[in-house]
């Protein structure tokens, strides 16, 4: 083995010059797929960023209007959810893997505290629904169990609805003061801390209600809608049978079909009680994360993909590079090899000397630049990974962790294994024909 | 008998088919020191060549030791020159990147035999050649009689069964030439290593006990020289 790198060793020395201006297109290749999948990953990470937490196996439904006519009612009736959906949702029917169902139900109205007042909306939510949709407690808590045993009168209000009730200018904050207030800029507002509303009395609808938590802003969400305990709302605001949406957890659907055929099935099922076709697909609307989430799996899996192909592909140059001075190497060498195989050495000997004196060049390169990508991932990070883009008032940071794992670093040397393998394989080979009497008489 | 050459053809096809040796029959004993002598285009390198398993014939047999050396695989051939075989060539054919002693070492890397052993060997043949001192320079660094002394030590170190030279003092002085067949003549008379030159050149052959002439690819005459008078231009010196 040792013998093996001394002879490496001494042909490359021999062609410094050349054996780095080829390696250089190695190292660029790796460190283009290095970059490139450290990037991708940062990308992803920055988006799934948003998907932290989120409990995955939960499905919501909307009531929407019919689109087909059925059972002797016309297309375009508006199907309002109520009860008895929650009661089917619950049922034996579906047992087999609902877990928790939800509803909600909400109305507009008026939030006042002293002389501030805002509009919002409010509404009947249970404590599981903090979970299902992803709702961050800044200060105080979330509806809990009590709250719903003795239906309460308490709220929990977002941060910019708590803000403008406390100070500033009685409206309903826009977007961009929000920003502002976020980055802590002057705003119109004066600077407030929401905790300060907890425990205290607002007046929604002439009652007093107790606010007990506050939760961030979500601007992909409604920024006035604010939470109150389901018994509570339905019985203050009369709302009789019918709620807003439902919202269920479901375990045992693992795949894509799984979720399909079961969102048939309870599409039917729903329908029917609606007295809409069961095969209508705009009755009610369902939108199911777990699938979502599968469907944004196979996003990232494509882009992934994407990005190894590009890099490849790039160093599929770098190997043509080695490729050929091999060939140039093993003409030159022509003559040694012949008195080489004089003396006695096999075919396979030879190839031996070509293929791994490739395989060096290409891995020792590969690593130089994957090392260098390593670098300029920590350098992204630290300059691009450090700035963010106020997307709907949100800040989402550009990149996040833009870094490859060690098994992407196993698998690009399994790469460059392969590579200098086929780039040394035809110079090997041409190498291991030489005759040595051709060569001897090359002289 | 060592070498046995039946009835060997050889024929070249490039374009014009060119049968260059025509029903070669040869046999050479062990411990023999023989010359192979013709004009070029006579055969006799062609003949080196098939003697050296560097190259095949058509028709015919070829044995050494009782080996029939017929259709060999690569691998087996390489095997056969390395073990059965020492080369020495007119143009000494060392690796110019490879120090004296590495060069002696080559042979024995190829039989797989471990650094320390194969070191302590090459210098023990350098030393027998009076090119210990010499062990660490590189070709270019040694006049022509040097490196075919490595050359010769390379050739020796395996340990072979014949001794192939092909012009080996084609590229030395007169001098340098005497030098090189007094070392192959004592090679041969005090350790019995049977040795094959091939040359055009009498004087060289001359060295040699016996001459065997080969003439369009047949071999004529085959002339015993202990004497070592069959120089036409003397017998004391090797005419260059």
């Amino acid at each position: 083995m040792k013998d093996l790198f001394t002879e490496i060793w001494e042909s490359i020395r021999r062609n410094k010059l050349r054996t780095c201006l080829t390696g250089f297109a190695v190292s660029w290749g790796i460190f283009m797929l290095i970059v490139l999948l450290g990037a991708g990953n940062g990308l992803m990470n920055a988006f799934l960023r948003g998907g932290d937490g989120i409990a995955t196996n939960t499905m919501k439904v909307y009531p929407g209007r019919t689109s087909k006519p059925y059972d002797g009612l016309k297309e375009g009736r508006r199907i309002v959810l109520d009860d008895k959906d929650v009661e089917l949702t619950a049922g034996n029917q579906f047992s087999q893997y609902v877990d928790d169902v939800v509803a909600t139900v909400g109305t507009s109205t008026q939030v006042s505290y002293g002389k501030q007042y805002t509009s919002g909306y409010i509404e009947g939510n249970y404590p599981s629904r903090k979970d299902i949709d992803r709702i961050v407690i800044l200060h105080g808590r979330f509806i809990n169990d009590k709250d719903i045993k003795d239906s309460r009168k308490v709220v929990v209000l977002p941060q910019n609805m708590a803000e403008n009730l406390l100070g500033g200018d009685g409206e309903v904050a826009t977007g961009a003061q929000i920003g502002a207030l976020h980055l802590g800029a002057e705003g119109d507002g004066k600077k407030v801390d929401p905790a300060a509303l907890i425990g205290k009395f607002v007046k929604i609808g002439g009652l007093a209600w107790q606010v007990v938590g506050i939760t961030k802003s979500d601007m992909s969400r409604n920024d006035n809608l604010f939470y109150a305990p389901y018994p509570t709302v339905k019985t203050v605001y009369g709302k009789g049978k019918a709620i807003d949406d439902l919202a269920f957890t479901f375990h045992g659907l693992k795949t894509e079909k799984d979720n399909l055929a079961f969102e048939k099935e309870y599409r039917a099922a729903v329908n029917l009680h609606h007295r809409a076709a069961p095969d209508d697909e705009r009755s009610i609307w369902i939108s199911n994360r777990f699938r979502q989430n599968l469907q944004m799996n196979k996003g990232t899996g494509i882009l992934n993909i994407a990005l190894w192909i590009i890099g490849l592909f790039t160093l599929l140059g770098g190997i043509v590079g080695v490729s050929n001075i091999m060939l140039i190497t093993v003409k030159e060498r022509t003559h040694e090899f012949g008195i080489r195989k004089a003396i006695g050495a096999s075919p396979w000997d030879i190839t031996k000397l070509i293929m791994s004196e490739s395989v060096c060049i290409t891995a020792v390169f590969g690593y130089v630049g994957m090392f260098l990508g390593m670098l300029a991932c920590q350098l992204l990070d630290k300059t691009v990974g450090q700035s963010s883009v106020a997307i709907m008032d949100e800040q989402i940071a550009m990149l996040v962790n833009p870094f490859v794992g060690l098994d992407v670093a196993l698998e690009a040397t399994l790469v460059l294994i392969i590579a200098g393998t086929i780039a040394g394989f035809f110079p090997a080979r041409k190498a291991s024909m030489v005759r040595p009497i051709e060569a001897l008489r090359a002289e | 008998m060592l070498i046995e050459l039946k009835d060997v053809n050889k024929t070249y096809n490039n374009g014009q088919p060119l049968h260059v040796l025509k029903g070669i029959n040869l046999s050479i004993d062990k411990g023999e020191f023989v010359s192979i002598m013709g004009a070029s285009g006579s055969g006799k390198s062609t003949l080196l060549n098939i003697l050296g398993i560097l190259d095949n014939y058509d028709t015919g047999e070829y044995y050494i030791d009782g080996r029939l050396i017929k259709g060999l695989s690569e691998r087996q051939a390489a095997d056969y020159r390395n073990r059965l075989i020492g080369f020495i060539f007119q143009s000494f054919n060392l690796i110019g990147f490879k120090t004296a002693v590495e060069n002696v070492e080559l042979p024995l890397f190829y039989q797989g035999v471990n650094r320390a052993k194969r070191h302590q060997m090459a210098m023990e043949y350098l030393d027998r050649l009076g090119l210990a001192d010499w062990a660490k320079h590189y070709p270019n660094e040694m006049s022509g009689g040097q490196k075919q002394r490595v050359a010769i030590a390379r050739a020796l170190i395996t340990g072979p069964k014949i001794l192939l030279a092909d012009e080996p003092t084609g590229a030395l002085d007169s001098k340098t030439s005497e030098e090189v067949m007094q070392l192959l003549s004592t090679l041969n008379r005090e350790e019995g290593v049977t040795i094959i030159v091939v040359t055009h050149e009498s004087g060289v052959a001359n060295c040699t006990n016996k001459i065997v002439h080969i003439k369009d690819g047949v071999i004529g005459q085959i002339q015993d020289n202990f004497s070592h008078s069959a120089s036409a231009f003397g017998t004391a010196t090797i005419m260059k």
